[in-house]
């Protein structure tokens, strides 16, 4: 029994031993590629959208742009807008709704750039989404016994905004052309109660009645090549120069 | 290559499956039959028809439990025939009209008010629940003559 004892009292301190071992420092490598690559703004649009009703229930479409630039090394905000339709045309509903969108947001690259002329990024990013919408009932139909009961509802706007989380690639594959895919996770922030029927589409976010809604994006980018900075630049000494110039007739 | 035509199918087959919409739910009106007698679930031969209505719902059926469905007029009205004699029971209600969800549609729900019959073969009725809902349960309890 004392031989058991001192065996968990010694394995007892070599535990503790370990545990009181010094910690690494861990050092995290700066970046070397803190300058911009991307000069100008980037434009796109997502090819995806026309064709949401080949994975979605009902007949859903729409279109999406989006802009972005390089504002900070590796940082691009980003405005996205679009609209979204959703119908759903069945022996007992006729439902429409319609909405125009729009997401601003940053998104900040992970990948390291090899050379000035990198431009392929892999990047995360947070959006904050909004639209005003509305929906219609146009006509629905209960099946009795009785004979079917018919009605509609008129039309309900609303306003709805949420909260997206994506990951990303976006990769140069002709001079100034970009092809890149997001994976986007949606937080419902909120969406008021509209009544009778309640909201069942928001448009740019999915299905009201669920919290968090997952999305695919695929878009082909074109980056407009107008060096902002340059230009301000030029101004600036141009502004310059042209003050100097009386200087220089004095002497 | 097989993986990829087996994803091509699979997606297929997603998408000629997407667009199954179900029927909206219905609410029915359920009555169990018992004896006035002993108390006991009985089981006669039932002919049920809505007032008014050329069909019947149930024809010459050993049943103990029947399943009404409820018009949108806020009152139905049934002939119901036990063996060969014959009563009738009217409901009196308040529809509410609810929303199962966009892929389905509405359906209505009743609180029931007032019930009137005959008492050729029906000695009482209880109301043991007033609400008929799209969950299946019982609302009535109809006792009958053995």
């Amino acid at each position: 029994m004392k031989i058991l004892s001192f065996t968990f009292i010694l394995s007892l301190l070599v535990v503790f031993s370990y545990g009181q071992k010094e910690p690494q420092k861990k050092i995290k490598p700066k970046r070397t590629d803190n300058y911009i690559r991307m000069k100008g703004i980037r434009l796109g649009t997502d090819i995806t959208r026309p064709f949401q009703n080949l994975w979605t229930k009902g007949n859903r479409y729409g279109s999406e742009f989006s802009a972005d630039m390089e504002l900070w090394p590796n940082l691009f905000p980003v405005f996205e807008s679009g609209i979204d339709i959703m119908k759903i045309k069945t022996d007992y509903i006729d439902y429409k709704s319609s909405g125009s969108y729009s997401r601003i947001g940053i998104d900040y690259n992970f990948l390291p750039a090899e050379n000035k002329n990198d431009k392929n990024i892999f990047f995360a990013g947070i959006r904050y989404g909004f639209v005003l919408a509305k929906q219609q009932v146009n006509s629905y139909k209960i099946d009795s016994y009785w004979g079917p009961i018919t009605g509609g509802f008129g039309n309900q706007n609303y306003f709805a905004h949420w909260a997206e989380f994506l990951v990303g690639i976006k990769g140069e594959i002709l001079h100034n052309i970009y092809l890149g895919w997001t994976i986007r996770g949606k937080i419902k922030l909120n969406n008021k109660d509209i009544g009778m029927p309640p909201t069942y589409f928001i448009p740019g976010y999915g299905k009201a009645e669920k919290g968090f809604n997952a999305d695919i994006t695929y878009s082909v980018y074109y980056n407009l090549p107008w060096d902002f900075r340059k230009s301000i630049g030029g101004k600036k000494t141009s502004t310059e120069n042209t003050n100097k110039k009386p200087t220089s007739i004095k002497k | 290559m097989k993986q990829t035509i087996y994803l091509i199918l699979i997606l297929i087959a997603a998408v000629a499956c997407k667009e199954v919409y179900e029927a909206p739910p219905q609410a029915l009106l359920r009555a169990t039959l018992l004896n006035s007698t002993t108390g006991g679930t009985t089981t006669p031969t039932v002919s049920v028809r809505g007032i008014g209505i050329e069909s019947y719902l149930v024809k010459d059926s050993i049943l103990s439990v029947l399943n009404l469905p409820l018009s949108a007029n806020n009152e139905s009205g049934f002939l119901i025939t036990f063996g060969t004699i014959r009563d009738t029971i009217t409901f009196t209600y308040k529809d509410s009209l609810k929303y199962a969800s966009m892929e389905t549609g509405f359906y209505n729900e009743y609180k029931l008010r007032h019930i009137d019959f005959s008492k050729n073969r029906i000695d009482s009725i209880l109301i043991t629940d007033s609400l008929v809902t799209q969950t299946l349960h019982e609302n009535i309890k109809l006792y009958i003559h053995p």
